[in-house]
């Protein structure tokens, strides 16, 4: 008993390492050769970490409870409680839930405007026909006819009395009076004349439609009509490269009116490869005009504009006009239209060039 | 309302260092902190603020222990943790009482705690075993060993405090009542 009271005093002290150091050697000796002290030692180290981390424990909820005692629990429980209404938990529970969703919503509903407001800008795309008549004018124009349908004596005007409702440009494709133009310029056409620069109008009928690529070919079915003389340009077959310079001569206004510019891109609207983009200024009324490069080929037929985009029109290339003419019976075409060997432009200069071709287009004016 | 609650909550630094120099201060502003949080937790998943107290308490030791063990490293926020844990105690505790642990409704976000949380289930089980030694002991035999033990009085103090003519006495009365505190901490 004693001796146990002794040993635990000893084991107690090693433990706390209040031994000397020679102590402390024999105590370990002892250990090393003594399974029961060792054991002995090992199971008091035990107890005293198991007392010490309960003390420590013990004042750590002692103080927690302090802590505890300072907060106004029943006020918290109240606002943290589960609500009544479904709604206010829900709303509680999946507040980040919601507030990500509510945020997503957002963003998709930005970016779905940004992106129709994106492609509004790039994509309008303005067909280049003139719309040409008011009613005021419409109007006035039905006086005068009355009037001279009164007056017989007055022979009439040759052409269609009215003005029209629509205008474009056309080029001649033959010597005998098929022209080439856009199809939008005579679509949902009554009745469509031309107009040669010399102010002469000649009634129309069109003969092919190609809604693909816009194309439309007219044949002048008016005897006033006399053959032309040999048609001073040829259509080009291959593309033209980007940088090509090209002009084009077409009716924004009664008169005709010259467009400089280039090929800016191989491709048209949105990538559009049956067209050229094309660096030059253009108007309504430009449609269906041809566009030439500086050796007198008709590289393509100037079609429509991006009204947002500055200096981008756009011009459907002339492998497609020969295409469309290879869908008209060869024998109506009378003398072929086609790619005549020599080109009389080649070498001349712009005004002289200009000069050869402007009787052979012509304004297109639309009836309906 | 931000302002008042960034005054009260410590930062995660600030309730660290706190631990680590046993400044209850920080301790006291921790506990004030983030009960809130726990109690409506628990509230929202079929518990009271009792539950909230105890659930929270523990988490408490299990981060106080986990400072205090020198190998805590803040691989997320402490409110994290502190929620992660009281989560996990919640759950265990849930579902010895068999009550359903499925559509737990939660506040924040959750970290990995199991192996935290079942080394201090161990720890408790020996706080455990050492409070029903100690309650079983009785008196003066209980509360000689804490003053000892736990308090860290000297043996003179005890001696005065009981009563005891000499500090001899004093030894063997705790002599003896250590040898049967360990009798009943090991039987356990």
């Amino acid at each position: 008993m004693r001796k146990d009271l002794e040993i635990e005093a000893i084991i107690e002290d090693y433990l706390g390492g209040k031994l000397t150091a020679e102590e402390k050697t024999a105590f370990e000796e002892l250990r090393k050769n003594d399974p029961v002290i060792d054991h002995k030692v090992v199971a008091h180290q035990l107890f005293m970490d198991a007392a010490k981390q309960y003390g420590v424990i013990m004042s750590l909820k002692q103080q927690m409870d302090q802590a505890h005692a300072q907060m106004d629990v029943e006020a918290m429980v109240n606002q943290y409680k589960p609500h009544p209404s479904i709604l206010v938990n829900f709303w509680r529970n999946n507040r980040s839930g919601v507030a990500v969703a509510a945020s997503f919503l957002l963003l998709m509903l930005f970016t779905v405007y940004s992106y129709l407001h994106n492609t509004k800008q790039n994509g309008s795309y303005d067909l280049m026909r003139r719309e040409l008549a008011n009613i005021k004018s419409n109007q006035n124009k039905l006086v005068r006819s009355l009037i001279t349908s009164n007056n017989t004596t007055t022979p009439a005007p040759r052409g269609p009395l009215s003005p029209a409702k629509f205008g474009g440009t056309g080029f001649a494709l033959t010597t005998n009076g098929y022209i080439c133009t856009n199809l939008h310029v005579v679509k949902d056409a009554d009745s469509v004349y031309v107009q040669n620069g010399k102010g002469e109008s000649f009634k129309v009928k069109v003969v092919y439609r190609d809604s693909q690529y816009d194309i439309a070919i007219l044949k002048i079915i008016d005897n006033a009509f006399t053959p032309l003389a040999n048609l001073p340009y040829k259509l080009k077959r291959n593309n033209v490269e980007m940088g090509e310079n090209v002009f084009t001569l077409g009716f924004p206004k009664d008169d005709a009116v010259l467009g400089d510019g280039y090929v800016s891109s191989r491709t048209g609207h949105s990538g559009d490869t049956t067209q050229y983009q094309v660096s030059i200024p253009i108007n309504p009324g430009n449609s269906g005009g041809p566009l030439l490069d500086n050796y007198g080929n008709i590289i393509g037929v100037i079609t429509a504009k991006e009204n947002q985009v500055d200096g981008a029109a756009f011009a459907i290339k002339s492998k497609y006009v020969l295409e469309a003419l290879d869908a008209i019976p060869q024998d109506s075409l009378g003398k072929k239209v086609a790619p005549i060997k020599k080109n009389p432009l080649v070498g001349l200069k712009r005004t002289k060039q200009i000069n050869k071709i402007q009787d052979f287009v012509y304004m297109i004016k639309v009836y309906n | 309302m931000s302002n008042k609650l960034s005054s009260s909550v410590p930062t995660d630094r600030e309730v660290v260092l706190g631990i680590l120099n046993n400044s209850e201060d920080a301790l006291n502003r921790l506990y004030i902190g983030y009960f809130p949080m726990v109690l409506q937790f628990i509230l929202n998943n079929n518990g009271d603020e009792d539950d909230a107290k105890d659930v929270y308490q523990e988490a408490i030791i299990v981060l106080y222990n986990k400072i205090k063990g020198g190998n805590f490293e803040l691989s997320s926020k402490l409110k994290t943790y502190i929620y992660s844990v009281c989560r996990r105690i919640w759950l265990k505790k849930l579902s010895q009482a068999s009550k359903k642990t499925n559509n737990i409704s939660d506040f924040e976000d959750v970290i990995a705690v199991e192996v935290d949380v079942e080394y201090h289930e161990e720890k408790d089980l020996q706080f455990e075993k050492m409070g029903s030694a100690l309650t079983n002991l009785g008196e003066p035999c209980k509360t000689i060993i804490q003053d000892f033990y736990i308090n860290n009085l000297s043996m003179q103090e005890i001696c005065e405090k009981f009563g005891y003519t000499n500090t001899d006495n004093a030894k063997t009365q705790k002599y003896k009542c250590l040898q049967r505190l360990k009798k009943l901490f090991f039987q356990i």
